[in-house]
Order: structure tokens, then sequence, then C-alpha cells
């Protein structure tokens, strides 16, 4: 009798495991789904919005009633292609200086031990600390001087994207550190020299964080505000989309283009995103070595 | 192939940490020195500077009667092994190997012939085409060893290079490098913490300790004359028993009194203290474990001990006996010594009684710990 | 307070133990502080001697030195030329040359007016030809002040280039004595990749910095002692001037006039530190949470889950905050939505009311933040070694406690130094709160004369505000970021001296 009711406890146990997986599952999938559609909801609007012809204010629904592409052709009269290569240009020109800039500093201040390297270090995290805004107001006088500004703004804010990229240099370096230095001796001793140490061991090295770094300083022109819309100030022609699109949501305009906001958007969104979405494994593992690395 | 001269070299970090005291060696042409000691001694350290690695704080130091403080290691004509082999990852072993000699722009033709070469001698020519992560401790050993090889250095530096492998494939690539050294006939500065390597290994063994040389010596002379407790106790395995005790002098003999017992300082040793008249005085007195007997009855030249371990090695036992003040030894025997029945009987909490050959002993003083006959 | 060794601390209550180090946790800021304080004092110490020992070491150069080692002194580079280093000699005279010129031409001239920022501001004066009043300009505060400590800055590098030139004679000389040879033009050209690689990698970079950042910088803070705005902007209308330390008074409310922008100042910056607390820490253990139930064994698709979430990462955030903006205004999608299904009558105040805005950019902040923060720890959740778990199975651990005892304090640890960057990263957070809110709605009370101030606004808001406004109030918003720099400076030092265990990064390894 005795032994029967253990095996019969033992058989129980091992359903509750299972039982209980079994709930935890369906707990971690039902919020899984949930969240899946709050992070899901507002892309799948803007997107089915951007098809709306029967009117091209805010309304109270979701599917459009008349399906069209007239927003998109909306589009293409007025600067928002002009933006459109604007931002484009800026974020080629910024992902491959940047990306330049940035492994140079990170480079070095991975593998060069100099007096001054610790103080610069040091140096560059207090300059951090100050809110980059501040200098807008210079910096814009400065480039009006050099004729930078307004409808001219696409090299101005590709200089100021740029110029100061040295400072990102956290994540690359941190990735840097974690490539063994005897593999720098070792092409030393083998008679490189530091140049073709970069060029032919450290660089091929590094593809994902090559990677990484051209991806990020690619994306972020696509969404500067701050500084695009305070050079390009007042000038359409020297907007990028950021500052156009969100010029058609003030007040007094929103009304006539809140669908046309939508497609441009979509336009803007989807080529951002394809490209994110293929190089996501660089991107995961830049982020991740960054934040752990501080 | 060339001499190596190190004069009062120094290495100091910043924060005024001293690595590296005033090192002075000369390492003669195609001579094989090992660096040893326990890590942070300094070896590395000494060894990175003559590669050009690190900065040399003060001093200089000559390949071939060249001072190249200033020069790049590129410039030194040093081949380097290292100890995480330190391969490009992203190149094939032959590209590995023929990485230095693509830099030196050597002819194609040239370099396939050098690194065949080189992979026949090391046995890696079915790996050429593999990249290094698909190749075993042992086999990525030996083209980082290949990759020094082509580049017919004047000077042959290796830190630390047995010390990822297991046990099996050290002892394997340690008879390797003998061999390698035999074809090779050039200058080898070697690294290492394993004082077995540093005995097999080297012509000439430099024995380091924070940052000084304790003493530099052929196998033999550091083996058996080490200069100091430090030497005596890093040199031979199992470790050299050391104990504070008494150097008696009656009537033109030598005593030692470890443990109670009275052991007479016969041989060689004896006639050593006698030349050099030394006093009686209190003294750490240094024997190792193959010099220490069992004997079958007690008298005044033997310890009574109790057995606390018995480590069986195969060709000897190693015995931890404690005496009677608590103080631990450890005897070393050959198995062939004691019949089935006596084996069986060591076991833990045997009375033992051992004796200390004399002629064999090691004498240091009390104070500074430096050898009385050196 | 009592010291506890080891044993003592062991044999303390449970109460206690807490209590104790809470204790050393506050005992540990002032002193923190108080080190950083003493480093920075000794740090000048030793700053004042070097300079002493630099001057001493020209002294005797200029002593002891040949002729061209003194005439170096005076011509840079001739030292150089004269031992035959061309290049080297070259680069010294024409950098000398040119720096001379820009003094005479130009430099000077900056340099005189940077006290006063300039006299004679534009005047209507009678054109004598054409019979007409026309605007005259003179001094510009503005190039003044900019060009003032552009000379500055190359008065400063000129001197660096001066000391350079003569340590270079020195040591030509002691390598001449013995024998050996100076380095050649070619060879100094082929070490600029080898032995002096970084420099030349960092030339480019640093300049950039230098360039755009620090000089900026520098001319920002000193803006913010001076009248310099939209009326005084130092060329069209009226010159800007020194005003010492109004304007900090006016913003932490020390001046007896004006209490608008002291009490803006205060509301802001409780906000501010507010949301920073909640964006950070909603977004650090939400999205903990997120990717371990992704993570989670017999979860399937975790790609596919990944993938959704970091859609908001991949869209630009212009385009998904503004569309979320208008989504949860009065007659945006979601109120229009609720109202036609009859869930509520009046539209909520998303935007409207204070708290309501308050609360929405904080849960739509975790919207955007929740993927950021589950790569991270996906990442970092599968570094723990899976025998800690294995090991505090056995021993009988349920899942929370795992997550307590294991998870946790290895999470902390490891991110510990992105939370606090990730904390200041939220104190300006200005796409979030900007594109979302604007600010609003305006609080009336804080608005007065110092512009409009939102409920939702951060200290980086309304500097931009300042900025921006009708008034272009440059030296109130170049006070505001000064501020917000010693904000968040002051919270990582706190944080860093606190917590001496973020720096020992091989605790856990």
């Amino acid at each position: 009798m005795s032994t029967l009711s253990s095996t019969e406890r033992t058989a129980k146990r091992h359903m509750g495991i299972n039982t209980s997986r079994r709930i935890s599952n369906t707990a971690a999938y039902t919020v899984l789904i949930l969240i899946s559609i709050i992070w899901l909801v507002p892309f799948v609007f803007i997107v089915l919005q951007s098809f709306r012809v029967e009117s091209t204010w805010q309304v109270g629904y979701v599917i459009p009633q008349k399906w069209g592409l007239d927003n998109y052709a909306n589009l293409f009269k007025t600067d928002f292609p002009r933006w459109y290569l604007n931002t484009f240009i800026a974020a080629v020109a910024t992902a491959v200086l940047q990306t330049v800039i940035v492994l140079c500093m990170s480079y070095t201040l991975s593998r060069f031990r100099f007096k001054m390297r610790k103080p610069l270090m040091r140096f560059m995290l207090i300059l951090g600390m100050f809110p980059g805004m501040l200098t807008m107001i210079i910096l814009y006088r400065v480039l009006k001087d050099l004729g930078m500004t307004q409808a001219n703004a696409v090299p101005g804010l590709i200089l100021v994207y740029i110029a100061s990229s040295g400072m990102g240099y956290y994540v690359s370096k941190g990735f840097f550190d974690t490539i063994p230095k005897s593999l720098d001796e070792a092409a030393r001793v083998d008679g490189a020299t530091r140049f073709q140490v970069l060029k032919k061991i450290i660089l091929p090295l590094s593809k994902p964080i090559v990677i990484y770094t051209i991806l990020t300083a690619f994306m972020g022109p696509w969404g500067d505000f701050v500084f695009a819309r305070y050079i390009s100030f007042g000038t359409s022609s020297g907007m990028n989309v950021a500052v156009g699109l969100y010029n058609w949501l003030n007040r007094d305009q929103i009304a006539n283009n809140y669908t046309m906001f939508c497609a441009g958007g979509v336009l803007v969104a989807v080529p951002v995103t394809l490209l994110f979405m293929c190089l996501q494994r660089y991107y995961v593992e830049g982020v991740t070595g960054g934040a752990v690395k501080g | 192939m060339a001499n190596v001269k190190l004069t009062d070299v120094k290495k100091i970090y910043d924060k005024n940490v001293v690595a590296v005291h005033d090192f002075n060696l000369e390492i003669k042409d195609k001579e094989f020195v090992v660096f040893v000691g326990p890590s942070g001694c300094g070896k590395s350290t000494t060894l990175r500077m003559i590669a050009g690695l690190e900065d040399i704080s003060e001093g200089t130091v000559e390949i071939d009667g060249e001072v190249v403080n200033d020069l790049q290691p590129k410039d030194r004509d040093i081949a380097m092994v290292f100890q995480n082999y330190a391969l490009y990852p992203h190149m094939t072993v032959y590209d590995n190997i023929a990485f230095s000699l693509r830099l030196k722009k050597v002819p194609e033709d040239e370099v396939y012939e050098k690194v065949t070469n080189a992979a026949n001698v090391l046995g890696i020519t079915e790996y050429l085409m593999r990249k290094p992560r698909a190749l075993s401790g042992g086999q990525r050993q030996r083209v980082a060893i290949g990759r020094a090889m082509v580049r017919n250095a004047k000077v042959f530096l290796m830190d630390e290079p047995l010390s990822n492998l297991d046990a099996k494939l050290r002892n394997q690539m340690r008879a390797e490098i003998i061999l390698l050294r035999q074809k090779l006939d050039t200058t080898f500065v070697y690294v290492t913490h394993d004082q077995t390597e540093a005995m097999t290994l080297g012509d000439r063994i430099v024995i380091m300790q924070n940052g000084y040389i304790e003493q530099v010596g052929t196998p033999m002379e550091v083996f058996e004359m080490p200069t100091n407790l430090f030497v005596a106790e890093f040199i031979g395995a199992p470790k050299m028993n050391t104990f504070k005790t008494k150097l008696i002098e009656e009537g033109g003999k030598y005593y030692v009194t470890p443990f109670g017992s009275k052991i007479e300082v016969n041989g060689i040793k004896g006639d050593m203290l006698r030349e050099r008249n030394v006093k009686s005085q209190n003294i750490i007195l240094g024997v190792r474990p193959e010099h220490i007997s069992l004997a079958e009855n007690g008298g005044e030249d033997t310890i009574p001990c109790t057995l606390e371990v018995n480590e069986m090695m195969g060709s000897e036992l190693h015995l931890h006996v404690v005496t009677e003040d608590g103080s631990h030894l450890i005897v070393r025997t050959p198995t062939v010594d004691l019949d089935a029945d006596a084996r069986r009987e060591l076991v833990y909490g045997k009375k033992l009684n051992i004796t200390f050959e004399g002629k064999v002993m090691h004498f240091f003083g009390e104070e500074d710990n430096r050898n009385l006959l050196v | 307070m009592t010291h506890y060794s080891d044993l003592e601390f062991l044999k303390l209550s449970r109460g206690q133990k807490i209590g104790y180090k809470t204790a050393s946790f506050f005992r540990s800021i002032p002193i923190g502080i108080a080190n950083f304080f003493k480093k920075i004092g000794l740090g000048i110490g030793k700053g004042c001697k070097a300079v002493g020992r630099e001057i001493a070491d020209i002294g005797r150069t200029f002593r002891d030195g040949d002729i061209h080692t003194k005439m170096s002194f005076f011509i840079m580079g001739w030292g150089n030329l004269a031992r035959g280093q061309i290049l080297r000699g070259l680069m010294f005279l024409l950098f000398e040359i040119v720096f001379i010129g820009y003094m005479v031409l130009t430099g000077g001239y900056w340099l005189s007016m940077l006290p006063t920022l300039g006299t004679k501001g534009p005047v209507k004066e009678l054109d004598p030809i054409l019979d007409v009043f026309v605007t005259k300009y003179y001094d510009n505060s503005f190039k003044i002040l900019l060009y003032g400590v552009l000379t500055l800055f190359f008065i400063a590098a000129f001197i660096y280039t001066w000391r350079v030139n003569i340590k270079q004679n020195k040591l030509a000389e002691q390598i001449l004595k013995s024998g050996k040879k100076l380095k050649s033009g070619r060879e100094d050209l082929r070490s600029m990749v080898d032995d002096k690689f970084h420099k030349t990698l960092l030339a480019l970079p640093m300049t950039g910095i230098i360039v755009f950042t620090v000089l900026p910088i520098v001319f920002m803070i000193l803006v913010a002692f001076t009248n310099y705005d939209g009326t005084h902007d130092g060329y069209y209308s009226n010159l800007f001037t020194w005003v010492g330390l109004d304007n900090f008074n006016t913003l932490l409310g020390w001046s007896s006039g004006n209490k608008a922008y002291s009490a803006a100042f205060g509301e802001i910056l409780t906000w501010t530190l507010i949301w920073a607390f909640f964006a950070t820490f909603t977004n650090y253990f939400l999205g903990m949470m997120v990717a371990m139930l992704i993570n989670k064994k017999g979860i399937r698709l975790k790609k596919v889950w990944r993938t959704v979430l970091v859609l908001t990462i991949a869209v630009p955030q212009f385009i998904s905050l503004l569309y979320v903006s208008k989504m949860f205004a009065k007659n945006g999608l979601i109120n229009q939505g609720l109202m036609s299904l009859g869930w509520i009558t009046q539209a909520l105040p998303f935007w409207e009311d204070a708290t309501w805005a308050r609360i929405t950019v904080i849960l739509i902040n975790i919207w955007i933040g929740i993927p950021y923060l589950m790569l991270i720890t996906t990442g970092i959740l599968m570094n723990i070694p899976q025998d800690l778990y294995e090991s505090a199975r056995i021993d009988g651990a349920n899942a929370w406690q795992q997550y307590s005892k294991i998870t946790l304090p290895y999470m902390l640890f490891v991110t510990g130094p992105y939370l606090l960057t990730s904390f200041t990263g939220n104190m300006n957070n200005f796409n979030v709160i900007y594109l979302l809110t604007g600010g609003a709605p305006t609080n009336p009370a804080a608005s007065t004369a110092a512009g409009s101030v939102g409920y939702t606004d951060l200290l980086i808001t309304w500097l931009f505000k300042i900025t921006t406004g009708a008034e272009s109030k440059y030296y109130m918003a170049s006070v505001v970021g000064i501020m917000v720099f010693v904000v968040v400076a002051l919270i990582s030092l706190v944080v860093y001296s606190a917590m001496p265990s973020i720096k020992n990064e091989e605790d856990f390894q």
C-alpha cells in the first residue's frame, strides 16, 4: 500500500513540474503577445493611415474608408524629396567620416600607452557632461559666417555631426580591448609597423564594431531634429526629413498634412528599419558590449 | 645568432613600482638561457624588454654588440613565441607563418619554400590551409613556433610557451623544443615558472624573485649549490625540507642536531665546512626529500615521526611525515626499496624512524638565508 | 560611528546589518567628495611644481646650450635647421611666422578688446555723399569674444610648441654628444605611422573636438557672464558686455530682483530629477523582465519577439514619437476611439493636465526604452555562469530567490556604470520630451517673465526654449547649461565615491 502511494506521489510531483511549466509558459506567451501588440500598433496605424484618401486630418478610426496612394504622390509636390536627399547625403557622409574618426580615437586609446592618455580620457568624460545643445548658438553663428546654414545646411550639419564624434569612442574601445594585445605584439615582433598592425591585424578582426559604428553613424542624421532645425532655420530647402515632417504637425498645418506625415514617415522608416534589421546582430553586439564596459 | 647583453637593466612602472632591479646578464651566442621564478618576479618583463615590447627604464640591452634600447621590436631582429600563441585568427596557418616574410617583401616562391619547410619540420603540413581556431592547443603551439622559425632571427624569445598545454602534451613539446634547438642552433631566451622545464631545457638558468636575480648557473650548479634558501626551495620537486636547527663543531667534526637527534655531516660537505672553518651556529638546514631515508631502528642519528599521507607515485613514494614537535617533512623513497608487506604497512599513523644523508645537506644562515658554503 | 570588523559585523542582526551598511554608504559620500577635492588640490599643487620645473629646465637649457640652442629661443627651428633636421626646422619656423603674423595683424586687436567686448556699437551716421543716414558698424562683441578665446588658445599652443622646440634642442645636443645620429626628415615621416602613430591617429579627432566642442564650450561658459541676448547680439543691434555673476544670481534666486527664473529653475530641476529616476529604473527593471521572459526555457520564436521590440530602435524617433504624441492628443486616435466606443464621454487630458502628461511621457518612454534594455540584459543574462543557478537550485532556491540573489546582484554589478550614464542621459533626453509634449502643458506659475515653461520641461528643453524663444536670452541658456553640467557632475561624483565597487571590474569574474 505504502509503496503504491509513494509512486503515486512521485507521479504527482512529476506532473506538477510539467503542469506548472505549461502554466508559466502560457502566461509568458500571453504577456509577450500583449507586448507585441502594444509595440506594433502605432506602426501598423501609421502605415494604414498613410493610405487614407478621404481626409487628410486626424480621425477617430484607423482603417481607411478609401484606399489610395494620393498621400505618397502628394509628397513629391512638396520639398519632401529635397529633405530626403539632404538627410541621405548627410547620413552617408556622417557614416563614412564618423566611423574613421571614432576608430582612430578608440584604437589609439585602446592600444597606445602615452603620457596624456588618462588625462585625455578624463577630460573627455568631463566635456561630455556639458549638454551639447549649449554649443548650438555659437556653432550656428560660425557656420553662418562660413555660409553653411539655411539653404546650404547640409555641409554644415555634416561638420557638426562628425566634428566631435571622437568623444563617442567608448563602445569601440571596449571592443578593441577584447582583442588580445599579444596579437599586436606578435605582429610588431614579426616586423609590422603600428600602421600595418592596424591595417593587417586589427581591422580585419573588427568587422562587427566597424559595422556597428557605421550603422549608428548612419542612423543618427535621420533622427536629428535639434541641430538640423537650428541650422536650416526658416529655409525649407535646407531642412532634413525630421524638421520638415515635424513642421507638418504644427497646429496650423496638421489638418492638411497629417496623412502626408504618415506617408513620409513610412518612406523614411522603411529603408532605415530594413537596414537596421539586416545588421541587427552587429548592433546588439555593440550595445551589449558598450553597456557592460560602461 | 648573436649574444645578448643586459647591463643594469631596470624597469620602473609609473608610481615608482620597480618590476626589475639592476639586471645584469650576458647571454652567449647560441646559448639557451631560461628565466625562471614565481609569477610577478619580473622574468616576463625582462624578456619583453629584450623584445622591445616594454620600455627600458634604466640600463642598456645589447644584441650582437648594438644597443637596442631605442629600436622598435621590428628592427631588433628577434623572434618570439607567446604564452597564448598570439596566432592571427583571421589568417590561415600558412598566412600566419608567412606574415613576417611578406612584410619583408620576400618573393612569394621563397615564402612558399620557407613556410613549407618549417611546416615539415614541425609536422603541421596538413593544417596549412586551416584557421587557428580549428587547431588543437599543441598544433597552435607548433604554428607559433613555426612563425618564429622562418624569421631566421638573431635571438629566439619564448614567453611561457608551454604553460597553456596539458601535462602530457607539455612533456612532449618540451622534448621537441630541445630538438628544435639542435636544428636552429641560435640564441634562446626562455621564460617559465616551471622549474622542471628550466632544469631540462636550459644551458643556464636565471632564477628570479621580486625583480632580483637570485642565482645564475647551470642546472647542476643551482641544484647542488643553491646560493640561498629561496633557490633551494624553488628548484627540485618535491620541495626541499627546511627547518631551523644547530650546526655544531666538535673536535674537527661537524654535526647537525635536528629534532633532538645528532647527525654527522660527512663527505664533501663536511670537508667544505672544515675548509671554510665554519663556527658552531644556528642555521636553517635544507634536506631534499630523496636524501631522507627510513631507518630500521631508532638511534642517536634518527628522528622518530608519524606518517600522515602516503602518495604512491609509481616508481617512488612520497611520504608526508610529522615529527614529535609538529614539523612537516616529505620523504621520497624508491618503491623498489620496500617489499610489498612494508609498503602495505605505510598507512596513516604509522610510526617511523628517519635519518638524513650527511654529505648532501644544505646549510643556510639563520639571518640572511644565504648558503654558508657559497 | 563605530566601525565593525568583519567578524563583528557577521554577528549583527539583519536590521543592524542594513543600518550599518546604509550608514557607511552615506558616510562614504562626503568622504569621497572630500577626497575628490583633495585630489584636485594635490593636482594643482603638482601642476604648479611642474611649471616651476619646466621654467628651471628652460633656464638651464639656455645657460648650457650651444649657440644653435640659444638662437632657437628666438627663432624656432633654428637648431633643427642648423643640425640638418630640415623638415622639423621648417615646421617650427613656419609656425612661428604664422603666429607672429596673426598676432600682429588681428590677434592683438581681439585680445585688447576682450576686457570690454567692444566700445563702439552700430551708429547711424550721415553719409556725406549720399546724404542719407546709414548704419555704420564698428566693434562686434560676438567676434571679439570668439576670436579673443581663439587667440588665447593660439597663444597656449604657441607656448607649448616653443617649449617643445627648446626640449628638442636639448635632446639633439645630448644625442649628438653621445655620437649618435639625429632622425632625418624621412625617418620622422616614417615614425608617424609607427612609434608616433598614436599622434597621427589622434590629430584629426582631437582637432574636431577642440574646435567644435572645447572652444564653443569655453565660449558659452564665458557668455554666462555677459548680457548676450537677442537685443544685444553684438553687431546688428547693441554690443554686449561683462556682467559678472548677475545671471547666476538671477537663476539661483540670490538677486533681489526678478524671482521668475529661480522659481522656474527649481520646478524644472525637480521634475528633471524625478523624470530621470523613473525613466531609468522603469526601463531597467521592465526591460530586464522582458529579456528574462524571452529567454525563458521553452519559449519559442525568441528572435521574432526581439525583432518586434527592436522596431522602436530602428524607426527614427521623430516619426514614432511624433505619431504617438498625436495619438494621445485631445482629438487623437485614442480619445476619439474611446469616445466612439462609448467608454468615455470627455477626452482624457493626456497632454493637458500636468500629472497626466508627466505619467504619459514616462509610460511612452518605456515603450521607447525597453528594447535597449532588453538587448543589453539579454547579453548579460547569457553571460551569467549557468552553474551559479544549478548550485542555487541544488541548495534549494526557488525562482524568486534565484532572481534576487543571483540575477539581480550580478546585473546591478555589471550594469552599474551603465545605470549612471543612463540616468544622466535621461536628464538630457531632449527628443522624448520635445517630440512628445514640447514641454506642455504650460505652467502658468513659472512662466511669467521666464518665457513659456511647461510641466514636462526638462532643463535641456528649457535651455532650447530660452535659446530659440523670442528674446533669445543666450546668457540664461548658458547659465542653465552650466547648471546641467554641475548637476550631472555632482551625481556622477556621488555615485562614484559611494560605490567604489563600480570600478572593481574583477569581482564577478
